[in-house]
């Protein structure tokens, strides 16, 4: 205990009037390791963090520092004790260079002026400390992700951070940008540097962790030295009961005709696809590193993006200029984010599950869409209060489920799904992929993409990878082992 | 059940205010709750009531016009000039009608198609309509407008015996029911709600978000126009100078109505209530013979408390 640099003691916050986000949960980090924090959704996680860095005050509790119980106020006091924040979507201000992030608002300097020599000095070490390619005079917007993350990192070591606490970092990476994420925090920790590392990717967790710290329901279930502890005894601790991960089921041979086949559409940043079919019936995964075109992908063939080409859709020319004639033509898109592209948060359930099929009358039937929207939800076995409820409240694989109410309300039978996974926890994962393979059952075409090969490999009938915009190489999961695809997405060669 | 009216006051907080602002203004003054005054406070808030309904539609999409006052303006003086040479009152209230849709739309077209913020392009609006209100008559009044014109705005119409109202402030009731219904009722109206609460969403659900936006600014000018065309009525005169600020009394109205500037939350009943609430005032302080000076800060205070209000309540509610 005592060579903890920080201590969480049994700390509870409760959120008027009746949520209970953490009840007595605790948490002991000790300098030089990597910390990670595994649980599902809604298990307290971002507010046990939150508290951590000073953005939420417990209701009950305390946090120790070195030895010294503190109370933090806000942020800031937070991180002028070291505690330093990296939230996963990096709170950088892009217009802004590198430099002028980094000390955003502990830049050196007297009375209000900025010493710029200094400024440019200490950045220039922080960013090498990182190991950094780019100056510190290039604004954050022309950066990659990853190295806006390493930025981020490197403002945490402009304030002499002592605790980093980085919130999903892998999320937005690809696999080599996350290999040199992981050096730095490697380097960070020989030097005394303590690290809280959220993410839901066990493989990552083993990879970076010394131990790991599990919360169910807003409490501690346990802290494990990650190297002595299975996957299943994680997963059990997570979900609570024994409930493998995502496991490849047996699936029949498609027997469909040719739903989709596009055989060749070519759009903005290089994206050319050639010869890509899916049939009724089939799920179809699109794997690939972040900016192999997965995304521009599934918004070109949604009408979403201009593109040109030549797709046929059951044996008739398709090219949607705007999503309503994609739509109308029975297709129907879940995008990578269901926050800010899916959903109108702040409606209603049942409004955003029929906000797609409402053109089909000039009044609205406020009866006649919930009348539509309860059934479906409930085949999806959704949780929820009332229809008229905001989806705000619901959880993450909730909110999923209504955005794919929306399109089967809407009799869409080619679904097209980015990242629908993004976020959710195992249980949720299993559901949707359940759901995922009934549509296709019932004879829906599904084109699934993710970065999560295992989800893929366990869910579709095939997997397309992408690289830099180009569908190489089709691979059939029954066929090809793992390591295969994943080679190929990193290195873009077809190997059968 | 009470716990059930707390929820209904803080959802309607508008109408328990409005209803506080009247008791005071009762007690104020003896001449408050007058048949006469009452119909008087109708007649002055249509104008304003009319623009700001219209105004509803474009914040619900979280767009703003700032032009309003002066389509208010130019649609005044249009019509004023048509009759003066010679059109029939009907005639001429129709193309006004139709020049004031056609100005809101162009707007909302480049807003929307050239996804240039309505901010910029409708303060280009603001100022450039107000110069077409002085070039048709190079800045002066247009008078000797027919009698049958002014009835459209003037004539009394009454509703309870012993109480007349003007038809301008039917009128503003009228339109308000309409609208309220149209944003209720029909897909529309479904529709400009979705695309101010999301609109990548709206536009990922197939909505035609573009159509809409420009839509809503039809509206806007639409409802400016007919504002414009009571304005002239009411005064039997074509008045270039008209409506300077005006788009910001209806701004102030709707928000006070509780519509969120971001869009997607809000509605009419909330706007006629908060305009009829800004009248109230006006009128509290001529009574009791305060100048416009005192009326003016009292009215930002107002403004501000009410916001603040509506932000608490957010807050309570987990809106963040």
């Amino acid at each position: 205990m005592s060579n903890d640099v920080l201590t969480v003691q049994n700390v509870s916050k409760t959120f008027l009037p009746t949520i209970i986000a953490l009840e007595s949960a605790s948490l002991g980090v000790k300098a030089g390791e990597v910390h990670c924090l595994l649980g599902a959704n809604g298990a307290g996680k971002s507010t046990l963090l939150k508290i951590i860095a000073g953005a939420f005050r417990p209701t009950e509790g305390r946090l120790v520092l070195e030895g010294r119980p503190v109370e933090l106020r806000n942020p800031a006091e937070a991180s002028r004790l070291g505690i330093s924040m990296i939230y996963q979507e990096l709170d950088l201000v892009p217009q802004l260079t590198v430099e002028q992030n980094l000390f955003l608002g502990h830049a050196p300097g007297k009375f209000g002026l900025i010493n710029r020599k200094d400024r440019r000095k200490r950045a220039s070490e922080a960013l090498k400390r990182v190991g950094a390619n780019f100056t510190p005079d290039v604004r954050v917007e022309t950066l990659s992700v990853a190295n806006q993350q390493l930025t981020a990192i490197a403002r945490s070591l402009t304030m002499d951070a002592k605790i980093i606490i980085m919130d999903e970092p892998s999320a937005s990476l690809n696999e080599t940008e996350l290999k040199s994420v992981f050096e730095v925090i490697r380097d960070l920790v020989k030097h005394g540097v303590a690290i809280v590392y959220v993410s839901h990717r066990l493989g990552e967790l083993r990879e970076i962790g010394d131990r790991v710290t599990v919360l169910r329901g807003g409490r501690t279930i346990g802290t494990y030295e990650i190297a002595d502890t299975s996957d299943e005894a994680l997963v059990t601790a997570i979900i609570g009961k024994e409930r493998s991960l995502v496991e490849r089921k047996e699936r029949k041979p498609v027997t469909g005709e040719v739903a989709l086949h596009v055989n060749r559409l070519r759009g903005a940043e290089g994206l050319d696809i050639t010869g890509l079919e899916v049939r009724w019936g089939e799920v179809v995964g699109l794997t690939g590193l972040n900016g192999s075109g997965r995304t521009s992908f599934l918004k070109a063939l949604f009408g979403a993006h201009h593109f040109e080409g030549e797709i046929m859709l059951d044996d008739e020319r398709f090219h949607p200029r705007h999503s309503a004639d994609a739509i109308r033509r029975g297709l129907g898109l879940v995008p990578e984010n269901r926050k800010t592209e899916g959903l109108i948060l702040h409606a209603p359930i049942y409004k955003n599950a029929t906000l797609p099929s409402m053109r089909e009358s000039w009044l609205t039937r406020h009866s006649f869409q919930k009348q539509r929207t309860i059934p479906v939800l409930k085949s999806l076995s959704t949780k929820y209060g009332k229809p008229e409820q905001a989806v705000v409240q619901l959880s993450g694989g909730n909110q999923q489920k209504v955005v794919l109410a929306k399109w089967i309300i809407n009799g869409a039978r080619v679904l097209l799904l980015d990242e629908p996974s993004r976020g959710l926890d195992i249980g949720a994962k299993a559901d949707l992929y359940d759901l995922v393979d009934k549509l296709a059952e019932d004879g829906a075409a599904v084109i699934v993409a993710s970065s999560e090969l295992e989800e893929l490999y366990a869910a579709c009938d095939a997997i397309w990878v992408f690289h830099e915009g180009r569908n190489i190489g089709r691979y059939d999961p029954f066929v090809t082992d793992r390591d295969t695809i994943l080679r190929a997405t990193i290195l873009g060669e077809h190997h059968v | 059940m009470g716990r059930r009216l707390v929820d209904l006051g803080i959802e309607y907080n508008f109408i328990v205010i409005f209803l506080a602002v009247v008791v005071i203004a009762t007690t104020l003054s003896d001449n408050f709750l007058t048949f006469t005054n009452i119909a008087n406070l109708f007649q002055q808030a249509a104008v304003v009531g009319v623009v700001a309904v219209g105004m509803t539609f474009v914040i619900l999409t979280g767009n703003i016009d700032l032009s309003v006052g002066s389509i208010v303006a130019l649609c005044g003086m249009l019509v004023a000039v048509l009759m003066s040479n010679g059109f029939d009152p009907f005639v001429a209230v129709a193309i006004t009608v139709v020049a004031g849709t056609a100005c809101g739309a162009a707007m909302g077209a480049i807003s929307a198609l050239a996804q240039v913020p309505s901010f910029i392009v409708t303060l280009a609006g603001l100022v450039s309509f107000r110069g077409v209100t002085y070039l048709m008559t190079d800045g002066v009044p247009v008078s000797g407008l027919p009698q049958g014109f002014a009835a459209i705005g003037s004539t009394m119409v009454p509703i309870l015996p012993g109480f007349a109202i003007s038809s301008m402030g039917l009128i503003f009731i009228g339109l308000c029911v309409v609208a309220g219904l149209v944003l209720r009722l029909t897909v529309f109206g479904e529709y400009v709600f979705a695309t101010g609460g999301n609109p990548e969403a709206a536009r990922l659900s197939g909505l035609p978000t573009r159509f809409i936006v420009t839509a809503v600014f039809a509206v806007s000018g639409f409802m400016a126009a007919l504002g414009g065309i009571l304005l002239t009525s009411r005064l039997r005169i074509g008045q270039p100078t008209a409506a300077q600020g005006l788009e910001l009394d209806a701004i102030a109205a709707v928000v006070l109505g509780g519509t969120s500037l971001f869009g997607g939350r809000g509605g009419v009943l909330g706007t006629f209530f908060a305009v009829m609430l800004l009248q109230v005032l006006r009128n509290i302080f001529n009574l009791l013979g305060l100048g416009s000076f005192y009326q003016m800060t009292v009215t930002g205070i107002i403004i501000i408390a009410a916001i603040l209000l509506n932000r608490f309540i957010d807050h309570r509610k987990g809106r963040g």
